[in-house]
């Protein structure tokens, strides 16, 4: 048998629940633990608690006015509650309402604002795509003259060398100006072209003594209209092709055409 | 019909100074027993009560509302007891004049006669016992009194001297060894 340790039998003493009853229940049947637990209980019984002196039924007054001067007061905590904010006071109903309603105005006007730049930028994406268009239905067209000119060129007869000369002095002066924007451009290939064309079209207008079949097999020579015959069949097809796709990218946005 | 002491508390903290009056009121008693038990002066014990209640009042917006304020008020006496305990060494207070030979000063309490010579002796007792409790440390003195003589539960003296419930259980087990061996002379032989 087990016997009580000095602490159980102080746990004991004082009446600890938990080991309480098995202690009672040893103590009961072993007779040194017993002796131990009453030589204990006799040394804790003699220590008396002392005689805590008497203090008057005034004492806790006496207590508050010693130290009520140096107490300063608590500035008042208002309690946060989850329903404070639903008692507005009437200048903050007001702040309220003034924020709501410019809330609302700029809600209102960053809507409008989006709304005419979106307008204003596919309008100008729209007149944009149809300057375009008609600059390269016109460009379609004047290369179109333009390589009537040269094939009428290559089979000059002396009967039709008048008209031709007019057709170039008609073309070179539309040429000029299609040059002149194509400069601005960054199409290089067609506006090397159009300044090709153009040096030929003034040759053939300038002749003061009309034009020749020896005079055009010269020009044929020096000024390549062969190659220039080339460049603007090339260069016409693909207008004709930019045409075509503009066209078709208008048709699905349902823009007209001109 | 008494108010509820969070009642008060609430009030003080919303600018009513006053009503801590009544919480003073209440709880000096107590305050003063606990105090004059630590301390062992009269003198020491009353200004343990007024420190303790200015410190009080000083940090009543960390009292929390789920704890009892008579414990929480407790607690500061207790610590303002220890350190009055300290800055007075009441130690020195304890010394007895006489000393006690274990082997032939045993003192015998086996009269049941009141009288002047038991008076006497009681006196004898009641200083050997303080002169006891003077060899504890701080924390073992205070464990053993709030044990002891105020009926506190190892919890509650854990809570006060804010050590754990094993280190408050164990400063009271060494108490009572030490307080036994101090107390020795004083066991009437069979």
């Amino acid at each position: 048998m087990n016997h009580l340790s000095e602490e159980q039998l102080i746990d004991h003493y004082y009446g600890k629940a938990e080991s309480s009853a098995a202690a009672s229940k040893h103590l009961q049947a072993c007779d040194d633990c017993a002796r131990s637990y009453a030589s204990l209980a006799s040394d804790l019984g003699a220590i008396k608690p002392p005689s805590v002196p008497e203090r008057s039924a005034a004492y806790g007054e006496e207590v508050w006015q010693a130290i009520r001067g140096t107490l300063p007061v608590y500035e008042p905590v208002k309690a946060k509650s989850h329903w404070n904010w639903l008692v507005l006071k009437p200048w903050s109903l007001a702040a309220a309402a003034t924020a709501c309603l410019l809330i609302a105005a700029a809600f209102f006007a960053g809507r409008q604002w989006e709304h005419r730049n979106s307008s204003i930028a596919t309008h100008a994406v729209n007149a944009d795509a149809g300057k375009q268009r008609v600059v390269l239905v016109v460009l379609g067209d004047h290369l179109d003259r333009s390589e009537r000119l040269l094939v009428g060129l290559e089979h000059a007869e002396p009967s039709t060398e008048a008209s031709l000369q007019a057709e170039a002095r008609d073309i070179l002066s539309a040429n000029r100006l299609y040059r002149a924007s194509l400069n601005q451009t960054d199409d290089p290939v067609l506006a090397a072209a159009l300044d090709h064309l153009e040096r030929v079209l003034v040759e053939v207008s300038n002749q003061p003594a009309g034009l020749s079949q020896t005079k055009l097999v010269e020009l044929q020579k020096e000024m390549n209209t062969d190659g220039l015959l080339f460049e603007v069949r090339i260069l016409r097809s693909r207008v004709q092709e930019d045409v075509d796709r503009n066209n078709a990218v208008a048709a699905k946005k349902g823009v007209s055409i001109l | 019909m008494e108010v509820n002491d969070h009642v008060i508390v609430r009030k003080v903290l919303d600018g009513d100074k006053e009503a801590y009056g009544t919480l003073v009121a209440r709880h000096s008693p107590t305050v003063f027993r606990v105090a004059f038990r630590i301390t062992g002066d009269e003198a020491d014990a009353d200004e343990v009560v007024q420190e303790a209640f200015l410190r009080g009042y000083q940090r009543l917006q960390t009292f929390e509302s789920r704890s009892e304020f008579r414990t929480w008020i407790y607690r500061i006496a207790v610590n303002c007891a220890l350190n009055m305990t300290s800055k007075r060494k009441v130690e020195a207070t304890y010394q007895i004049g006489e000393e006690t030979d274990p082997v032939t000063q045993q003192v015998q309490v086996a009269d049941h006669a009141a009288g002047p010579e038991r008076t006497l002796l009681s006196r004898e007792i009641q200083s050997l016992q303080t002169a006891a409790l003077g060899t504890l440390t701080p924390t073992e003195r205070t464990a053993f009194l709030l044990r002891h003589m105020e009926d506190r539960s190892t919890a509650e003296i854990a809570s006060v001297l804010e050590i754990a419930p094993n280190a408050a259980k164990q400063a009271v087990f060494r108490a009572v060894q030490k307080l036994r061996r101090s107390l020795a002379p004083l066991r009437v032989n069979p």
